[in-house]
């Protein structure tokens, strides 16, 4: 493992770009709805997987968040996501029918460290959706993901989400972050 | 005018004749005020499983009504349940979702509770208030009454119920049944809690749909998570239970109970068949006998009213009022203890994966009901009555010699229209005498 400090500046500044340049790009495919195409930069392993938050006195704040074989929002293998996704092809998927409209920020993209392929990184997110005339949520957060580099590009290998609500204000949550 | 609109003093609002329904009970603020009155906090509430509390100073927090409870395991091992206001200025006392603790110190002026309620000291006892006060009178609000039904808790606001297990009944106590048959229970750490815009009635009464299911569910279905011969819309069985408790869904047959055991005795192998799937182990001579001879051919969803539903999933889901327009949803899971690693992993992904804000059937359900809960507040819209009718004075109930019954039939409206006409005797019966007098008791015959 290469911890990012460790690479040299120039290195770091390539890495930076190419890492969020693949954020950006892969934010406007679920932005455009373009979910097919999504999913072909997970890789076959990928863990997607969004805890349950909840309050707790500053004293057992280190137990604020669900352990991975406990309950959580999503906890997906790419069958699951695929499945997501066809969801929106078939028809009857009335939670995004009509579609909500969503606008995804990333910032504070920190690379965390490399290991052989495999880039794990930090960053915040802003999820802004509507829909119909007057729906609106808003789901800000911290992700940690790992970027994996193939001879195609990037392949996205894991997408942990800590969202920062713990009762979730909306009605589903039938986007993917 | 239309007559549906003028309540009368016996039948104001549900028409249980007709199965039409005065929409504006999901919509006016003053009957969403009595309901808190009436119903939440008369009534028995689920509040916590006992396997989320297990050792002394655990605590989970909780709903009944509008009224936030700390749900404790206190020094002696009993569980608890305390209003979380402080008797002070009415301050919470507690701010986390669960935890531990050693007491409830209040954030405002420091008083400090007991994990029994007690109130055990506050800063200035001596100076201030030169010990002129009666702590013992100015305790946590304790709920009336506390029972714990097979781990799962219930607490009542109201000295005058009932206890716990006369209020379930046998149909409740079998909703209840058919989830521990499984084993000794243990909630999976992590309850799913959203908010949806809708009437907290629209959520329970969905439970009882059947009707539903292929259309807002229609992507699921289109997926293969969910089959039409698993809704088994011509085989669906209802049973009622007094107060208002309920299980609706579908029946399976003596021959595909037959089947079911000639698969085990015979050891034939392939796919499990739909009626296999609730982790209910129906072919258990205990369990059978456990859940009588009408309630273990129940696949239905179990309602214990106000507002708990029992899901097929190893889950339960509350239904909590937050306002006549808002409801937030809770689910818990909950699995045998002696589940293998591999059998849990397996439950944990099926019940992340179906109900819950991402789950993919549940995702459709909200806009459902928070629609009908705009219909509800249109000042013409909402003169017209809604229609529970399906089914009405179609069916049959059939009595078990056991004295068990259940409605046998299609998909119907029996199960919603039990629950509005329970709701109504709860909301115009002044106490728990009135109420005690003036419930209907589950019907006989023709239905
Ligand atoms: S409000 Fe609790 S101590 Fe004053
Ligand atoms: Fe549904």
């Amino acid at each position: 493992m290469v911890a990012a400090v460790e690479l040299s500046i120039s290195e770091r500044v390539q890495l930076q770009f190419e890492v969020e340049q693949f954020l950006y790009f892969e934010a406007s495919l679920l932005d455009e709805r373009k979910l097919d195409e999504w999913l072909n930069l997970c890789a076959e392993d990928i863990h997607y997987w969004m805890p349950i938050r909840r309050t707790t006195t500053a004293k057992e704040v280190a137990r604020e968040f669900t352990a991975p074989d406990a309950m959580a929002f999503f906890n997906d293998n790419k069958a699951m996501l695929a499945l997501r996704v066809q969801r929106l092809s078939v028809g009857r998927a009335w939670a995004e029918d009509p579609p909500s409209r969503t606008r995804r920020f990333v910032s504070n993209v920190r690379v965390l460290d490399v290991v052989g392929d495999d880039i794990r990184i930090g960053l915040n997110f802003h999820l802004y959706r509507t829909r119909l005339d007057s729906e609106e949520d808003s789901w800000y957060g911290r992700r940690e993901d790992v970027l994996r580099r193939t001879p195609n590009g990037f392949n996205l290998a894991q997408r942990h989400i800590f969202l920062d609500q713990t009762v979730i204000l909306a009605q589903n949550m039938s986007n993917l972050f | 005018m239309n007559t549906a609109l003028q309540p009368s003093t016996s039948m104001p609002w549900f028409d249980v004749n007709k199965g039409i329904l005065d929409r504006r009970i999901f919509a006016d603020p003053a009957i969403y005020k009595l309901e808190l009155e009436r119903i939440f906090a008369r009534g028995w509430n689920f509040v916590a499983h006992e396997s989320q509390i297990p050792a002394t100073g655990d605590f989970f927090m909780s709903f009944i009504g509008e009224d936030q409870v700390i749900v404790v395991r206190d020094r002696k091992g009993d569980v608890q349940v305390l209003i979380n206001s402080c008797p002070h200025r009415g301050n919470t006392v507690c701010r986390a979702e669960q935890g531990h603790t050693n007491s409830f110190f209040c954030s405002y002026h420091g008083w400090n509770f007991d994990l029994d309620g007690r109130l055990v000291g506050m800063p200035g006892e001596e100076a201030f208030y030169r010990k002129d006060i009666d702590k013992a009178a100015w305790g946590l609000t304790r709920a009336a009454q506390v029972t714990s039904y097979r781990g799962f808790v219930f607490a009542t606001l109201d000295a005058a119920a009932p206890p716990l297990e006369e209020y379930l009944g046998w149909v409740g106590r079998l909703g209840l049944d058919m989830m521990a048959s499984k084993g000794e229970l243990e909630v999976v750490d992590g309850v799913v809690k959203n908010r949806l815009k809708c009437n907290w009635k629209l959520a329970v009464d969905n439970l009882y749909d059947w009707y539903h299911v292929g259309v807002s569910h229609g992507s699921a279905m289109r997926l293969g998570l969910l089959t039409t011969e698993g809704n088994a819309p011509d085989s669906q069985m209802v049973i009622l239970g007094e107060y208002g408790h309920g299980i609706g869904g579908p029946g399976i047959s003596e021959a595909q109970f037959a089947d079911m055991e000639s698969r085990l005795v015979h050891g034939k192998a392939g796919e499990p068949q739909w009626y296999d799937r609730t982790g209910i182990n129906r072919l258990s001579a205990e369990v059978r006998a456990e859940l009588g001879p009408v309630g273990y051919r129940s696949l239905g969803h179990p309602s214990i009213f106000p507002n708990l539903w029992i899901a097929l999933t190893n889950q339960i889901c509350l239904r909590i009022p937050r306002g006549p327009f808002e409801t937030e949803l809770w689910w818990f899971t909950m699995v045998p203890k002696s589940l293998t690693a591999e059998q849990r992993r397996e439950a944990v992904f099926v019940a992340t994966h179906y109900f819950g804000p991402a789950g993919l059937l549940e995702q459709d359900d909200g806009e459902n009901w928070s629609h009908s809960t705009r219909g509800a507040q249109g000042s013409v819209s909402q003169r017209r009555p809604v229609n529970y009718a399906m089914g009405i004075g179609q069916d049959r109930v059939y009595e078990d010699s056991s004295g068990q019954s259940a409605i046998e039939t299609v998909v119907n409206e029996h199960g919603q229209r039990w629950t509005y006409q329970a709701w109504q005797e709860w909301m115009l019966a002044e106490d728990w005498d009135a109420l005690k007098k003036n419930h209907s008791q589950p019907p006989r015959g023709s239905v």
